[in-house]
């Protein structure tokens, strides 16, 4: 190094030790600084996203008296009961004659009176006003406890008192009509994605514009017609084929999204079969299918979420509950006059579930598939 | 939708959306051949577009002059559903709907998907988890999201309005409010935008390094370094995010469906403020059963949405970079 032979006005201007180290601290206090600032950032603006999705969570465990609690509370409280007599009872702090705080058990409140038993003495039934003027005579112990009953409460029932269907079958019909609408999507689109990624032929590109451009044709274009075609034509009203059929007749953001995978094999491989006599299906079948796993798993994860997620075909074909996907379902549930909502909240995080069970498997295949279908250059 | 290419430039006579003809056919032996070939795995589609595409559009073009009721025979009016449609108040108060939503929630959404993929671009630890949180939302479903808004949003005991009431301020009605019921959309929206901001943050990381460090050494601060570089190589997918959001918010339904609770008589309350444009043509065609006059306003919805993607694909033109 040069330094050391460099002349003495030029070491003037070098920093001394001390500054150097002082220089060196500052630095680092500057790092900590922004990386302090960045998480701040970066968790305030995360709270937007993470808290109505925990509030969601958390709603779904909440007793129903703890549902509407004034100011809300973030864990999930339920009232501590004892068994009195056999009987599971609700405990109440109650301030009795002297002044003082009982525990008692609560048997039932009739106009602002309740009435009481001792656990001590079951026995004895004490009553007392719940409240008196502004005063609270008596009052509920609660305890942080998640309402697991919530769960099999909301899927036992249905959305609507009477309707004869639960949302298990709700839940039920939500996977077949998924499950099928991933087979036909599968099937389908991966031999159009294959002419128009390998095969020359004439008309080719004319066709390929005319697929992309159906992309820009609005879904309420052709709805009426289709619905007419189903329902009326073909009397598929209230079955899943208007739903399922579609899909096994290809559609154009899969076309596209597989033609890209496609286009990315090698030529040559293909070339080489074709030389050996392959004809294009076995070519397509035996070559490229095979190596197209990762983005056939992109496809079946979106055609999930696609299938999953659908409100509107469902709302024009399904009409009977016992048909109802667990989006009508839900949506419907949410329609009643008197929402309960920690099993609403518990119904749709079931809904919600395997998309995210779905996600944590397969994390790699989802942000694959956003990028392919959402940055096209 | 187009698939710019600036290498195409010079080829542009022969160019449809932006992708090159071919040359003219000679149909030989070989070609029909390979044209029997193609069609054999296009047929799929060939059926399905004949089928659920272009028939129904043939279809619903013709409907669009006819006055249907669905169990009766449509009969023939001529142009008098578009005429109907330019007096009357409804079609022009969905259509302004849409279009506050068009004009504001995309825009929006674009430019806070943008802010949040530069802040999870930020090297510090923690990140991957920071980003599963921001996406998560973008796959609850959209029935879920919109019912948990509602209970967010419930004016009386959400956790939104009680939050806010702790510090003073008195919240508004939200999707009681006409005037806050698409803000309130506008904010349901931007919570599920974890799919957008995904697709930014991926831009960002495609931006070259070299460039940036060229630009600090020649002085560029972070503000110009975003200005200058990160901006404009970011600006395709703006562009594409800018279309695709555009087309689906012309066809915003599901979630303006979801706060009508379901009944129809309460579809596009309140005072008329969620009465979108989707959600005025299914209560036409479906509540109303005027299968026609909803037909009319499909192909003028279709008319609009060309309309306005060519408008921006031509806007962009001059903003938008490609590196090819």
């Amino acid at each position: 190094m040069k330094n050391n032979a460099s002349s003495p006005d030029l070491n003037l201007s070098r920093p001394s030790r001390a500054d150097r180290h002082s220089e060196r601290q500052a630095h680092k206090i500057r790092n900590i600084f922004l990386a302090t600032l960045s998480h701040g950032l970066i968790i305030f603006v995360g709270m937007f996203f993470a808290v109505p999705f925990l509030w969601m969570l958390l709603t779904a465990f909440k007793s129903d008296r703890d549902v509407f609690h004034s100011p809300p509370r973030w864990l999930p409280y339920d009232n501590v009961r004892m068994e009195v007599n056999g009987e599971p009872l609700d405990l109440y702090n109650v301030r009795v004659e002297d002044g003082s705080i009982k525990q008692l058990a609560l048997i039932q409140i009739l106009e602002g009176i309740g009435t009481f038993v001792d656990p001590a003495h079951p026995d004895e039934i004490l009553t007392y006003e719940i409240q008196q003027g502004r005063e609270k005579i008596a009052e509920p112990i609660m305890e942080i406890s998640f309402r697991w009953q919530n769960f099999p409460d909301a899927m036992n029932r249905g959305s609507r008192p009477g309707v004869g269907a639960s949302f298990w079958i709700y839940f039920r019909n939500s996977l077949i009509i998924a499950f099928f609408t991933i087979l036909g999507t599968l099937v389908s689109n991966a031999p159009v994605a294959y002419a128009f990624a390998r095969l020359k032929f004439p008309g080719r590109d004319l066709l390929f514009v005319i697929i992309l451009a159906t992309m820009m044709l609005p879904f309420q274009v052709t709805m009426i017609p289709v619905y007419l075609f189903f329902n009326n034509t073909l009397g598929w009203g209230d079955t899943f084929l208007p739903l399922i059929i579609p899909a096994f007749f290809a559609n154009a953001w899969d076309v596209f999204l597989l033609r890209q995978f496609f286009k990315t094999i090698p030529e040559e491989m293909c070339d080489a079969a074709r030389v050996d006599g392959a004809s294009e299906w076995q070519i397509f079948t035996k070559i490229v299918l095979p190596l197209s796993t990762p983005v056939l798993a992109t496809v079946t994860v979106f055609t999930f979420l696609y299938a999953w997620n659908d409100f509107t075909g469902p709302l024009l074909f399904l009409t009977s509950p016992r048909n109802f996907t667990m989006a009508l379902g839900l949506q419907d549930f949410q329609g009643q006059k008197t929402i309960v909502w920690n099993q609403l909240m518990a119904a749709a995080t079931v809904f919600t579930l395997p998309i995210i069970v779905a996600f944590f498997f397969a994390q790699k295949t989802f942000i694959q598939g956003i990028k392919l279908t959402g940055s096209k250059e | 939708m187009a698939i710019p290419d600036s290498t195409q430039h010079a080829a542009k006579r022969r160019m449809i959306l932006g992708i090159k003809l071919p040359p003219r056919v000679v149909w030989t032996k070989r070609t029909r051949a390979d044209f029997r070939t193609g069609m054999f795995f296009l047929l799929p589609w060939l059926i399905g577009f004949l089928t659920f595409t272009l028939y129904p559009m043939v279809i619903s073009f013709y409907y669009s002059f006819t006055i249907y009721h669905a169990r009766r025979l449509p009969e023939w009016v001529g142009l008098q559903n578009y005429k109907d449609l330019l007096v009357d108040d409804k079609f022009w108060l969905s259509l302004s709907n849409t279009m506050y939503m068009v004009v504001f929630a995309v825009p929006l959404g674009l430019l806070a998907s943008f802010l949040c993929a530069l802040l999870l671009n930020f090297k510090v630890r923690g990140q991957a988890f920071y980003r599963v949180i921001y996406f998560l939302p973008s796959i609850v479903p959209t029935v879920a999201g919109t019912i948990l808004f509602l209970w967010l949003l419930n004016p009386q005991v959400g956790l939104v309005n009680t939050m806010l009431a702790k510090i003073g301020i008195d919240g508004p009605n939200w999707m009681a409010d006409p005037d806050w019921s698409k803000p309130a959309l506008i904010l349901l929206g931007m919570w599920g935008m974890g799919g957008t901001i995904i697709i930014y943050l991926s831009g960002l990381q495609d931006v070259p390094v070299s460039l940036l460090e060229a630009a600090e050494l020649d002085g560029a601060n972070w503000f110009q370094r975003l200005w200058h570089i990160t901006i404009p190589m970011v600006s395709p997918i703006t562009l594409f995010n800018l279309i695709t959001g555009m087309i689906a918010m012309f066809q915003y339904f599901a979630q303006a469906y979801v706060i009508s609770g379901g009944d129809k008589d309460h579809l596009g309350q309140p005072l008329g403020s969620t009465l979108f444009y989707s959600v005025y043509l299914y209560q036409n065609a479906f509540q109303y059963l005027k299968m026609g006059y909803a037909s009319a306003m499909a192909w003028i919805l279709f008319v609009i949405i060309l309309l306005f993607t060519l408008l921006l694909l031509k806007v962009s033109d001059r903003y938008t970079y490609y590196s090819g």
